[in-house]
């Protein structure tokens, strides 16, 4: 490949494509400041590049082998694309797995945003002893994707617990939430959704930056608090929302904690809880299959891209910054 | 510090013939290495393999035990450990161990990271899968050698430790399957006790007797449970392997989920989501120690440790059906790496665990009985924990029984295990026939031992 353009005496003649301002931009890397950069730098690119860049590397590699994790190296097989072709062709717990993470990524997702701005616009007023309220709604998501949280979900949503035990105060009988295979993913939707403290945090924020001129400007025009939401505060907020979306989805794809100590590592009861990255740990670590869940740690990976990449696509027809388009 | 001089010229002449700032380069290169470092590791990995230096008698050396297990038995193999280097002060260990969740995790990484313990833990779940891909030490030639001494154990026991010719690991204990049964409940209601050798259909009529005078079900719903599928099916003149095929067919396993179904039916088993938390492998989660059935399906040695999650009294029995279809089943084994810098010492160690009867009055009965008979007989004289007394006094008492071992179940096991789990669910759950679900069941059994 170098050798092709060797012969070329000055780099302007690499290639057609490239403009002055190209190659100054590219050549400035090498000048003596660049340098000096790249090289109080150099203790984080070394990690990266060997915590992050060489082992995902690695394991683009692997997903085009037969490892198995306990096989030396040297004796790893190359299976080119049979990987992937068993993915999408004949591993039902894979489609299965796929379907479940959308069904939580749909539903819990768009929830959690909601209760999120719901209790953002709730606590966004100057009540007495609001920061105690924020606080206290922020807690859950400290705990966040704690194993100790699943734990108590676990026992607060047996037949026994003690969400049952509220609603047998009302003669309504409960289920055996978490150990029911029609209930235990919708159990692990409440608690995903519980946790909303993280992008209520967000969205506070950004509902402070509204300017309260419009609101003023909008009540003299004969609003009412219906029409001041809706015209005023979705449109001003929509970049926090898209901010929080965008997150809050990716998160939801990964689901792992809560559904691995809910059903003790097995995606169970029946597969109920088997969140795609829940099946591609029991792939490596429990099946041995290593190359196989590595190939799909890769297309998750791009299904996720994509999936952002989709949601930016949107963006441009509701969100509104305000800052750039009017000036 | 000199400034950046010299790379900084170096650049400038690479600039002059290449392309500024090379991005195609840069990935090229590490495509590059990615395909280059596997086969540099992998090749590191494979150099220490077969050297494996006289130890002469005085050089110091450190072996890494790993195993799983609670904190008891971490005090337990300390001080067995730390018997064998006053013995021999020249060997030190260095001791991991942790609860049996993601204990194979980690020792999958450890392997694969070419940093595999001197000594493990491992089961009968994984040691084929071990044994296949050369993790572990073939131990044929200590054994022949009387430095790995097998003339104690029973032969059954040791065979047990076999795959594919060659002697994997040692057995660390010996166990059996065992029914236990909480005794107090049973008193409370005058009811009479389960038998070993009653048979399955007279066991379901005991535990619906049960079920309606105690109010509590008498029994758990096995059928998820791989080990009473196992027994069941050697009482059917089949097994769970035979070779290198299944054992078994889809009939087999329809009519296992019948004969639970049917039980399920005539309520002398719990709910479907109570039977769910039976399955789980956490002991403190059997329902006989939770109270939500009468008896639980288990491993004989188990009962010490039931019995400190409950105040009741526990009895134990064999399975239902003949009692001959059980076996003398390895607990535990302890292996060897074969990556192991000191395989001599290691296997030393392994011997001393396994026959030396100090070593032995140490560990006690907490990975079972011990596989040394000599061992075991002074040991079981001096157990006083009742628990720990009743399941040696079953464990002697079906010895005489026991059937001959099956092999060393295939690698996949452990997938199989899992699948037979949903499986039954599926037909717990109502949401698909016996033999809808044991179809399905089979075809997954095929592929993972393929």
């Amino acid at each position: 490949m170098a050798l092709t353009t060797a012969p070329s005496s000055t780099p302007r003649a690499t290639g057609p494509v490239r403009t002055p301002a190209d190659q100054r931009g590219s050549g400035r890397i090498w000048q003596r400041e660049g340098l000096a950069g790249y090289v109080f730098l150099s203790p984080w690119l070394i990690g990266l590049m060997a915590i992050t860049a060489v082992p995902m590397l690695l394991s683009l590699y692997l997903s085009f082998t037969n490892y198995d994790i306990l096989t030396p190296w040297s004796e790893i097989e190359w299976v080119g694309l049979a990987n992937y072709e068993r993915m999408f062709t004949s591993d039902a717990s894979y489609w299965h797995a796929v379907q479940v993470t959308l069904s939580f990524a749909l539903i819990a997702v768009p929830l959690k945003l909601a209760a999120a701005l719901g209790v953002a616009l709730l606590l966004n007023r100057a009540w007495r002893g609001v920061g105690l309220f924020r606080g206290l709604f922020y807690l859950p998501s400290l705990l966040g994707g704690s194993v100790a949280l699943a734990i108590v979900w676990v026992s607060m949503f047996n037949r026994d617990g003690a969400f049952n035990s509220f609603l047998s105060l009302f003669g309504i009988e409960g289920k055996p939430w978490v150990n029911d295979p029609e209930w235990a993913l919708e159990t692990l939707m409440v608690l995903a959704i519980w946790q909303f403290g993280a992008p209520m945090v967000i969205f506070l924020a950004g509902l402070k930056q509204v300017p309260t001129e419009l609101y003023e400007a909008a009540s003299v025009d004969g609003a009412g608090k219906v029409r001041q939401f809706l015209s005023v505060t979705l449109p001003m907020l929509s970049p926090v929302i898209f901010f929080n979306l965008v997150l809050e989805t990716i998160n939801g794809f990964q689901g792992f904690t809560s559904a691995f100590v809910l059903s003790n590592g097995t995606g169970g009861p029946v597969d109920s809880t088997l969140m795609y990255t829940l099946n591609l740990y029991i792939k490596g670590f429990v099946d041995l299959e290593m190359g196989y869940a590595s190939a799909m740690a890769w297309v998750f990976l791009l299904a996720i891209a994509v999936i952002t990449i989709v949601l930016f696509s949107t963006g441009r027809f509701w969100v509104h910054y305000s800052d750039g388009e009017g000036r | 510090m000199h400034p950046a001089t010299p790379p900084m010229a170096d650049e400038r002449a690479a600039h002059d013939h290449r392309t500024p700032f090379p991005r195609r380069g840069l990935i090229h290169r590490l495509v590059a290495a990615a395909i280059v470092l596997p086969l540099v590791f992998g090749t590191a990995a494979c150099g220490g393999d077969e050297d494996d230096g006289p130890a002469a008698p005085n050089t110091p050396v450190e072996l890494s035990v790993f195993w799983w297990g609670g904190e008891a038995r971490a005090k337990l193999t300390e001080d067995a450990l730390a018997l064998y280097t006053s013995k021999h002060p020249n060997v030190t260990f260095k001791k991991t161990w942790q609860a049996n969740q993601g204990y194979f995790d980690k020792l999958a990484t450890l392997t694969a990271s070419g940093d595999a313990p001197d000594i493990f833990q491992i089961d009968d779940n994984f040691l084929t899968e071990y044994a296949s891909r050369n993790v572990t030490l073939d131990l044929t030639k200590y054994k022949d050698d009387k430095k790995l001494d097998v003339t104690k154990l029973p032969e059954s026991l040791w065979q047990y430790g076999v795959v594919d010719g060659k002697l994997a690991g040692i057995a660390g204990g010996e166990n059996t399957q065992g029914l236990v049964y909480n005794k107090t409940l049973l008193q409370k209601h005058n009811l009479p006790e389960p038998t070993t050798g009653m048979s399955w259909a007279d066991f379901i009529t005991w535990a619906e007797n049960v079920s309606r005078t105690a109010n509590v079900p008498g029994t758990m719903d096995p059928s998820a449970d791989y080990k009473a599928f196992w027994v069941w099916l050697r009482q059917q003149g089949k097994d769970l392997y035979k070779g290198k095929e299944l054992g078994f067919t889809a009939d087999d396993v329809t009519k296992w989920f019948d004969l639970w179904k049917g039980a399920r039916e005539r309520g002398a088993t719990p709910t479907a989501d109570v039977i769910h938390e039976g399955n789980a492998t956490d002991i403190t989660k059997q329902l006989v120690v939770t109270g939500k059935a009468a008896t639980s399906f288990v491993w004989a040695n188990q009962l010490p440790e039931l019995k400190k999650a409950t105040k009741d009294d526990l009895g134990v029995v064999a399975y239902p059906g003949d009692p001959s279809a059980q076996w003398a089943r390895a607990s535990l084994y302890y292996s060897v790496a074969r990556s192991s810098e000191h395989k001599d010492v290691a296997v030393d160690v392994l011997n001393f665990l396994v026959n030396d009867p100090e070593a032995g009055k140490i560990l006690g009965t907490d990975r079972g009985l011990p596989s040394n008979l000599d061992v075991r007989k002074s040991v079981s004289e001096g157990v006083t924990d009742p628990a720990m007394k009743l399941s040696i006094d079953v464990e002697t008492e079906l010895a005489t029984k026991f059937g001959q071992s099956p092999q060393v179940p295939l690698k996949g096991h452990s997938k199989i295990r899992a699948e037979l789990i949903k499986a039954a669910e599926e037909v717990q759950y109502n949401r698909q026939s016996p033999s809808q679900s044991a179809g399905a069941f089979l075809e997954i059994c095929k592929s993972a031992i393929a």
